[in-house]
């Protein structure tokens, strides 16, 4: 065999060698557990001995679509996803374009601050809110203290805390995404913009949000997904009435060990996930092409 | 250059051999670990400090803890059910959870031969998959600030017109529809006359809290007055300085009894047999009795007078202590659920 026929193997030897490892971590880590329990989901369940049944059925799609009770907690994730999102990216883009414009020379300083939020983790941050939030927490305190309310407020276990508490841990993710890529669009193109006579919401319309977009679907996207699977803040500040999806499948797996069950609430969790999150690409590329 | 980082044939199967030599490499036989699965927190820490270190350790034994809330440390187990080792030796769990996972086909059942120490159990303690360590019983809890008359009842505790005074906690279903149930003319085997009760209460503005501590910080802001819990958590929360009392129920005292199982493939079985012999050494009991404010489930433990009148009880209230039908919940346990879930949190 020549040596020029060996390079090109060698070749292809060498990129599977790389790319091998992390291919197969993937398809092992991540789609063989979700294949075993896409086939656990189909099964059946015995709830006087709590043991699951080999089964085919689809019995627990069926059953999650028509009780009232696993709806509304499908609609209440939806509703929270979008509304925490929503916040996000309204108020994170001011301050993106902040961080992406600013000479200043303390501009790694203000990229840390709003990183700074990730270095605790989620059940600690919940943990934090639950000081601020609680009935004599620094809220309430401080409100009574200034004589602005007699009794008070109940925020902490009610809905306006789990949005609160997933709009802090989303927001940096937010402005990361919005920041890189406002960066990367010449400041020049604003000033033409503003020189041929476009006011700051032509010019925002018209130019910043056509050239922002790929950062924009970005941060909506990894916004949303987060939010649509927030376990830990809706489980902490939502308290035992609130009903999200994450919390839902872990109280089907763990409390009730009712795995078939669980299984398929995870498998609605992650198809409406991905479908909304598919639908909003598809709707905003489609305008943007118009 | 990019022959530096072209692999050849033989290398690349060399490469691959060496790795599959270093994971078949064999895992050393460890005799003499135990791995308990167990709540952490004070109860782990007390674990190590009542048995652990002054039982276990100087025979040999090393112990390792998996520390987590009972329901992942059960799922966890139904997981490796089909394994013929599993990855825990000895599992800490409450009465109701070790006849749940005895259902469940998941523990041995226990050879009493090798316990030696079992022969002072209360019979009560003594299940043929599981032994009983501590146990305590659910009172009343009320803060005499806010609620002048004592309640003696869970008639008077569970009652809708405490109002937003009623907390409620979530995890503890199960004690909680037994209780409202024994309020309304039902018992520990037959809890649906406390469903109307509970919706009432829930009606008039009983708080529900996700956990025990969410309930202890309730009770300490003053949030709310009056509930159900452990007597020993009691004892605690007052010795923290929250200001409650106890009473024992005239309708009964539902006891919790929390001990340990071991899996049917436990990797260690002689390590947890000896961690079973050593957790009813009467040192053990008593020091868990004075540290945690659990009664010993053995007849020999010798607990002080003055920590036994605050964690115990009088032999009239003795008298009214009822152990759980973990038959019924157990069979029932997805529809209380649900009931719990969908129509009194719902």
């Amino acid at each position: 065999m020549s040596l020029a026929a060996e390079r090109p193997r060698g070749q292809l030897l060498t990129a599977s060698a790389l790319i091998g490892p992390a291919t197969i971590f993937v398809a092992v880590s991540l789609f063989a557990p979700l294949a075993i329990l896409f086939r656990y989901s189909l099964n059946d369940f015995d709830k006087t001995t709590k043991t699951m049944i080999e089964a085919v059925t689809g019995t627990n799609y069926v059953h999650f679509f028509t009780d009232p009770y696993y709806t509304s907690a499908l609609a209440t994730t939806v509703e929270v996803a979008l509304l925490s999102t929503a916040v996000c990216f309204v108020v994170g883009f001011p301050l993106a374009y902040v961080v992406a414009r600013t000479q200043s020379r303390f501009k790694h300083l203000l990229i840390i601050a709003i990183v700074l939020p990730l270095f605790v983790g989620n059940a600690v941050r919940a943990a934090g809110w639950m000081v601020v939030f609680g009935n004599k927490g620094f809220v309430n305190a401080g409100l009574m203290g200034l004589g602005l309310i007699e009794k008070p407020l109940e925020i902490m276990f009610t809905e306006k805390a789990v949005i609160i508490g997933i709009i802090a841990v989303n927001l940096p993710f937010m402005v990361l995404s919005l920041q890189s890529v406002i960066e990367g669009i010449d400041r020049s193109v604003e000033e033409a913009a503003f020189s041929l006579g476009a006011p700051p919401a032509t010019m925002f319309w018209r130019v910043l949000w056509p050239l922002a977009l790929p950062g924009i679907l970005a941060g909506t996207i990894l916004t949303f997904i987060l939010a649509m699977n927030a376990y830990a803040t809706p489980y902490l500040l939502g308290g035992p009435l609130f009903k999200m999806m994450a919390p839902l499948v872990y109280n089907q797996f763990t409390q009730q060990t009712n795995w078939p069950f669980g299984g398929a609430i995870a498998f609605i969790l992650m198809a409406v996930t991905l479908g909304l999150t598919v639908a909003a690409n598809l709707m905003i590329q489609r305008r943007t092409i118009r | 250059m990019s022959d530096l980082f072209t692999l050849r044939r033989r290398g690349l199967l060399g490469g691959a051999a060496a790795l599959a030599a270093g994971a078949a490499w064999p895992a050393h036989a460890e005799d003499k670990r135990i791995v308990v699965g167990t709540w952490g927190g004070d109860y782990s820490r007390l674990l190590a400090k009542n048995i652990e270190k002054p039982l276990l350790e100087p025979k040999g034994w090393d112990v390792v803890k998996d520390e987590a809330n009972d329901p992942p440390r059960r799922a966890k187990m139904l997981a490796e059910k089909a394994l013929r080792r599993g990855t825990s030796d000895i599992q800490g769990l409450s009465a109701a959870n070790m006849y749940d996972v005895n259902q469940q086909g998941l523990v041995e059942q226990l050879d009493y031969s090798k316990i030696p120490n079992a022969k002072n159990l209360i019979p009560a303690m003594k299940y043929p998959y599981g032994i009983g360590q501590i146990y305590s019983g659910k009172v009343i809890l009320y803060n005499p600030k806010i609620i002048k008359r004592a309640p003696t009842s869970f008639a008077e505790a569970i009652d809708p017109k405490m109002g937003d005074k009623l907390g409620i906690i979530d995890i503890q279903y199960q004690y909680t529809l037994v209780a409202a149930g024994m309020a309304s003319g039902g018992s520990p085997s037959n809890i649906e006359p406390g469903k109307e009760r509970l919706l009432a209460c829930k009606k008039a503005g009983a708080r529900i809290y996700p956990s025990n501590e969410a309930f202890a910080q309730a009770m300490k802001t003053e949030e709310i007055a009056v509930g159900i819990m452990w007597k020993a958590r009691a004892v605690q929360w007052q010795n923290a300085g929250i200001p409650i009392e106890t009473v024992a129920a005239k309708e009964g005292v539902p006891m919790y009894i929390s001990g340990f199982a071991m899996p049917k493939n436990a990797p260690n079985k002689p390590g947890a047999y000896a961690y079973l012999n050593a957790m009813l050494e009467p040192s053990a009991q008593e020091a868990f009795a004075v540290d945690m404010g659990y009664n010993p489930t053995i007849t020999n433990a010798h607990v002080p007078a003055d920590v036994q009148k605050r964690i115990g009880f009088t032999p009239e209230e003795e008298k009214r202590l009822v152990d759980l039908d973990y038959g019924y919940l157990a069979k029932n346990d997805v529809a209380f659920q649900d009931w719990w879930n969908k129509s009194f949190k719902g």
